[in-house]
């Protein structure tokens, strides 16, 4: 099995203050990593170093075997790794359809093709298999900004699939959406992870949601994991129900 | 009637060339938050290339062609390299100020290295006149609406059916996760800029024929797509393209029905009314800013 994800001792502090202390896991092809913990325990700033939002203040991070340190997001993202975001993140005026070829476009075509190409860049195909996929061909043509939160999460989730990524790191996708959407979501990641082997990392405040999409989970407080296993496992273990659902 | 139809189109043509000089500035202000002062001038001076290239001895077209050119370089290029991008970093305001210091660079160069004195300028076709519907109209407006409409529709294709369109549009609605996808945000501004270029040369060399090539011309027309900008609604191409035909056909008929001497006052009576009732513009959308 091969690592997709490699963290070493990765740390990141600000001000003198640690965010993330010497976090190392690894995430191996087809995984659904879930990374969960209170508030503040560093959960996002993990995120941030991994995605190349920060530059961790020291460590090391490979995806695929090679190291992606420091790599801006963009370059990242031609690597295969791509994000879903806490805060919605969507071409509000565009269609739903142009968002998803937007998120596609950028790996593949030549620098003519970009200049004067067509604008599905060969993508509309796949792009609306995704929106069958995701259940949003109903809303192809609409504006993105015009749909529902919910229905944005499931877009942006989609957007995040559409370059055929080697990896995903979704960002709270259950934060804000309603119990139905919710579990529409949950079945759609996992209906996408069984049919590709996708590899996933999911960081989340929602118990029920991780314990159910995940097949491992590590716990995070202040800074380092506390706890790494198997849902069921990471749920009974003492330590974590002190740190984080200890209330 | 017919005298009517006649200013209906003379003003429909003005109005097409407000509408090109509006785009532009919609545009520059969408993908990179850039209030162009200096937007009239940028209509006054690509004349003054042609006149020089004809100077040279090149004939219309060619001189024509090198205006848009030099345009580009230095309406586009140079523009953004030197102006914009050393300023926009400390805000909006310090560039507003830079832009109405290139007007005044712009309007003051010309007459001292060209003239101060209104320069001829040829005309696209042969002036003459055409019957429409028993009015009488001169072959020019029917010319500049021609171009001015070729020129939006071929911009509307490009920004939507190809694919830098695309990014270009995704860039203006929101460049972070442009940049995160791979979008090379700093090009497709930079094109926004070029587009800009190419507008504002197209309408020089249309209205140039009508209002003579003079180093004041910049104050009319930057006021002028300014307020098509505002009534049409600021952050959308097609309100730009509404405001000033408005403009340019109000103009004209406020001329002739109501009081030649009080026409300046009309498009500012309309603006008041607009930025009273509907603040967003026309077609335009309440901005909402994240910081």
């Amino acid at each position: 099995m091969n690592p997709v994800l490699q963290v070493a001792d990765l740390r990141k502090s600000f001000g003198g203050i640690a965010a993330v202390d010497g976090v190392s896991f690894q995430v191996d092809e087809g995984e659904i990593l879930g990374i969960i913990g209170p508030n503040g325990s560093g959960k996002s700033t993990l995120f941030n170093c991994v995605l190349g939002q920060l530059t961790p203040s020291s460590g090391e991070v490979r995806v695929d075997g090679r190291r992606t340190t420091g790599m801006r997001p963009c370059d990242l993202n031609r690597l295969g790794v791509s994000r879903t975001f806490q805060l919605l993140q969507v071409f509000p005026q565009l269609s739903v359809r142009d968002n998803l070829i937007l998120a596609g476009q950028e790996h593949q075509g030549s620098m003519v093709s970009r200049l004067f190409g067509r604008a599905d860049a060969g993508l509309g195909e796949g792009a609306d298999r995704m929106l069958d996929f995701f259940r949003l061909s109903h809303f192809a043509a609409q504006p993105a900004g015009s749909l529902s939160y919910g229905q944005q999460k499931l877009l942006d989730a989609a957007m995040a699939f559409m370059a055929g990524p080697r990896l995903v790191l979704l960002d709270e996708p259950a934060g804000g959406v309603n119990l139905t959407m919710l579990s529409h979501l949950r079945e759609r990641l996992q209906a996408y992870h069984a049919e590709r082997k996708a590899t996933f990392v999911v960081i989340e405040h929602q118990m029920e949601f991780v314990m159910a999409l995940c097949t491992r989970v590590l716990v995070l407080a202040e800074g380092r994991i506390i706890a790494e296993g198997a849902p069921a496992a990471v749920r009974r273990n003492p330590v974590v129900i002190e740190a984080y659902l200890g209330h | 009637m017919a005298s009517f139809i006649q200013l209906l189109i003379s003003g429909l043509a003005t109005g097409a060339i407000y509408a090109l000089i509006a785009v532009g500035f919609t545009l520059l202000w969408q993908t990179s938050q850039t209030i162009n002062f200096a937007q009239g001038e940028f209509v006054m001076l690509p004349a003054f290339f042609v006149l020089a290239a004809m100077n040279w001895g090149a004939p219309f077209w060619l001189a024509a062609l090198i205006g848009i050119a030099a345009a580009l370089v230095v309406l586009g290029l140079l523009f953004k390299l030197i102006v914009v991008d050393p300023m926009l970093r400390y805000g909006v305001l310090p560039l507003v100020i830079s832009t109405i210091a290139l007007s005044l660079l712009l309007k003051e160069s010309v007459k001292d290295f060209y003239s101060a004195q209104a320069q001829a300028f040829p005309p696209l076709v042969p002036d003459a006149d055409v019957h429409l519907f028993g009015a009488v109209v001169s072959t020019q407006s029917l010319v500049v609406l021609g171009v001015a409409i070729a020129t939006v529709a071929a911009l509307h294709l490009w920004l939507n059916k190809t694919r830098t369109g695309r990014s270009m549009q995704a860039t203006a609605q929101n460049p972070a996760l442009a940049r995160i996808l791979g979008i090379p945000v700093q090009r497709m501004v930079l094109y926004t800029f070029l587009v800009n270029a190419v507008l504002v040369a197209i309408a020089s060399i249309l209205i140039s024929p009508i209002y003579l090539a003079k180093f004041t011309n910049g104050e009319t027309l930057g006021t002028a797509a300014f307020i098509a900008a505002i009534i049409g609604g600021f952050n959308q191409v097609r309100g730009a393209i509404l405001g000033g035909i408005i403009l340019g056909v109000l103009d004209n008929l406020s001329a002739a029905y109501l009081s030649s001497q009080y026409r300046g006052a009309f498009p500012l009576l309309i603006l008041i009314a607009v930025i009273l009732c509907r603040p967003q513009g026309l077609l335009g959308r309440v901005e909402e800013r994240t910081v």
